[in-house]
């Protein structure tokens, strides 16, 4: 429990015969923010939560919830976690490290969300260490064990293009002799942020059989054969919803068994049917209102269409900004910034999957090009592009990163009859090989499936190494990235914008 | 002696690209022999042009057009532009907006599209009989781009509308002969890949009867046909 500030606004729900206001005040409230599995709170239509400079809310599109026994908010492993204990809706169905950093207090570091196996750097490390689980605490990541060489779905083992080896590892997992890379069953551990399972018929929709950036067949649904649209995960290693449910429960939640076929389908009907956006600025008031920007709130995710490509101006990605020029210093802020991520030119340059599927290098584009789905600003096709955050020399790690990076770091060497990576050839060193790790291919090498740009408020830090802080870092990046040249002023805008989305 | 004057606007070397903006997309160039060539502008994923890379080479193969120059080059058309796979370093030169150099029109420019994607209708609705799909590659290439791409799923619905009794998949590796007299042949065992990787497409897209053949000879190039050369057939038959 907490004290939360929560400022709400008006929502507008009237598109499905719904009218829901909630109250267009500040209130002060004593409120349940982190759920444990098996609390059995109900879960109202619509809540809203603290979040940067406002509030984030949360929307069960099918009505108000009871968690208890629902097998997303019920522990179904060995070590006491559920799928919510990492996709929290006050944390727009994610978690930030603000929030685990109060767990790891108010609990001594018990709570499940810490557990070795993938909650701490390593699971060989003293668990009653905070510094064990830094990697949680301080960028909000979790372990991801990968088997290497990456396998097929009989098991067995798939051809890889390079070869690994570990020349940093301040986690110490990918040379522990128990969990590493020559362990008995050779490991390679990365650590990533955990993405929102909400908004996610966006993210399942644009599938086709063949993927544009590859040329190559898409993954299918096991149970339909059809076509999925590989967009769920950081390297797109899981097809559907159920496999990726599956899977969780097994791996981050130490099952013995599999969970039921039944378990299975609540948990994916929970997650179709949450919508989180921002809903409210601090100083703005309500972002969803009408005569303002179609895509703001959650009714509007709810309530659009999904599969539809907004790198236009007919149908921009998350809807038009107009009425809000001119207005107060907050709205206007956020046009501005709606109209620098729609339109500002700069040299995108280097990105792989990007650039290297025949667009050309450089092409002279907007943020729009790459973060181009309607609603969400993921990339429409599947959607994995080496943006940069985890290869040397652009990763977001500090240039000495011998001396001061907290992630590992890989060296890896392609095969000469491989295709190389597009622009950093045969030899790459990566804080996170990304897609590669399941494709075994060079030219994958740190490509990482895009984010939705939902709730970003909420869920501090950002990209999914963790490594933004804020917002302001994010566009830092980029910036400095494809030498955007954003003046401070243009800087504060696009962080506006991103803040209300 | 018409052939040998054809063959003098045949242009085929390897350079670095030069990205030379403009006020509206960016003009792709290359210099060969002391001269300036156009080869193409910025477009979208679905133009039949596809620019070069910065940071690569390119294998230009290209016939010397009639008419002005655009951004100071000689254009060439038709044109085939394949990126060398290997990172260059000293693929490097982008060229700031110059007055009086434009770029020709574009369908789209450098920031959001304005126009929704034109659809192409379904080709061979009304055909019932064999038919031959051809997918083309850039050099020492496998990676199928949207266009190639579009042929495969062409060739697969075909497939399936005729319920077809073979499909019949043929890949091919092939020579380039540059302008300097340079014999440039793909890598072995690229005839087999491309031909395996179509096979797979169209399996995957739900095509029966699919076998599989390539010729793992290149031929010598003769700088007029090479591009078109670097193939795999998808024959086709009811």
């Amino acid at each position: 429990m907490r004290r939360t500030l929560l400022a709400l606004g008006t929502l507008a729900l009237g598109t499905l015969g719904l009218a829901l206001t909630l109250s267009a005040q500040y209130q002060n409230v004593f409120k349940v923010t982190w759920l444990e599995p098996g609390g059995g709170e109900a879960l109202p239509e619509f809540d809203a939560f603290d979040s940067v400079d406002g509030t984030v809310g949360v929307l069960n599109a099918s009505g108000s919830l009871k968690t208890d026994g629902h097998p997303f908010f019920t522990a179904l492993g060995s070590n006491g976690r559920a799928c919510v204990t990492c996709h929290q809706p006050s944390w727009g169905m994610s978690v930030s490290t603000a929030a685990l950093g109060d767990r790891w207090h108010e609990t001594d570091g018990k709570d499940p969300v810490f557990a070795a196996f993938d909650g701490s750097n390593c699971p060989s490390l003293p668990q009653e260490k905070e510094s064990s689980h830094s990697l949680l605490l301080k960028r909000g990541l979790f372990r991801i064990p990968l088997a290497w060489p990456p396998r097929n779905a009989d098991g067995s083992a798939k051809p890889v293009e390079f070869t690994i080896d570990v020349v940093r590892d301040p986690t110490g997992c990918n040379t522990s002799a128990q969990y590493g890379l020559k362990s008995p069953e050779p490991t390679v551990s990365v650590y990533r942020r955990p993405r929102i399972t909400a908004n996610l018929k966006y993210v399942l929709s644009g599938a086709t059989p063949i993927v544009l950036k590859t040329g190559r067949l898409a993954d299918v649904d096991p149970e339909t054969g059809k076509p999925v649209s590989m967009n769920l995960m950081t390297d797109a290693r899981e097809a559907t919803l159920s496999t990726q449910a599956v899977n969780a429960i097994m791996g981050h939640e130490q099952a013995k068994n599999r969970p039921t076929p039944q378990q299975i389908q609540r948990i994916v009907d929970y997650e179709s049917q949450v919508y989180v956006a921002q809903q409210a600025h601090i100083f703005g008031g309500p972002l969803a209102v009408a005569g303002g920007p179609s895509g703001l709130g959650v009714a509007a995710l709810r309530d659009h269409n999904a599969g539809v490509l907004g790198d236009n101006d007919y149908d921009p990605v998350f809807g038009n900004f107009k009425a809000w020029h001119g207005t107060d210093y907050y709205q206007s802020s956020v046009a501005r910034g709606a109209d620098i991520f729609m339109h500002r030119q700069f040299w995108l340059r280097d990105a792989a999957h990007i650039n290297s599927i025949g667009l050309g290098n450089p092409v002279k584009r907007t943020c729009s090009t790459c973060h181009n789905s309607r609603m969400t600003g993921q990339d429409l096709s599947a959607g994995w592009v080496d943006a940069g955050t985890t290869n040397y020399p652009t990763w977001t790690e500090p240039a000495t990163w011998a001396d001061s990076s907290e992630l590992p770091v890989f060296k890896i060497t392609c095969a000469k009859d491989a295709d190389p990576h597009p622009y950093l050839g045969r030899v790459i060193y990566s804080t996170d090989p990304g897609r590669a790790l399941i494709s075994g291919r060079c030219s994958d090498i740190g490509s990482i499936v895009m984010q939705q740009l939902r709730g970003l408020a909420a869920r501090a830090p950002y990209f999914a190494n963790g490594s933004a802080k804020t917002l302001r870092e994010v566009v830092d990046f980029y910036d400095r990235r494809f030498d955007i040249k954003l003046s401070d002023a243009e800087k504060e805008d696009l962080v506006n914008f991103l803040g209300a989305l | 002696m018409i052939g040998a004057v054809a063959l003098a606007q045949q242009r085929s070397f390897i350079a670095c690209p030069i990205v030379r903006d403009t006020r509206t997309v960016p003009c792709y160039l290359a210099e060969y022999d002391g001269e300036t060539y156009f080869l193409g502008i910025q477009q979208d994923i679905t133009s039949d042009f596809h620019p070069p890379q910065l940071k690569h080479e390119a294998l230009i193969e290209g016939t010397v057009a009639a008419g002005p120059r655009i951004c100071g080059g000689i254009p060439l058309q038709p044109l085939s532009v394949s990126v060398i796979k290997e990172v260059n370093l000293a693929c490097n030169t982008l060229l700031p907006e110059e007055t009086g150099i434009d770029a020709p029109p574009a369908e789209r420019g450098p920031g959001p599209s304005t126009t929704p994607l034109e659809t192409a209708p379904a080709r061979h609705q009304t055909f019932s009989g064999p038919q031959q799909f051809t997918v083309l590659y850039s050099f020492d290439d496998d990676y199928l781009e949207y266009g190639a791409q579009k042929v495969v799923n062409e060739a697969a619905a075909y497939a399936k509308q005729v319920k077809a009794a073979s499909v019949k998949i043929a890949g091919y590796r092939a020579t380039s002969l540059l302008s300097n007299g340079q014999q440039l042949t793909e890598k072995a065992g690229l005839a087999e890949k491309r031909a395996q990787n179509i096979a797979t497409l169209l399996r995957g897209l739900g095509v029966s009867n699919v076998t599989v053949d390539w010729k793992s000879e290149a031929e010598p190039g003769n700088a007029k046909t090479d591009p078109s050369r670097r193939r795999v057939s998808i024959a086709v038959a009811p």
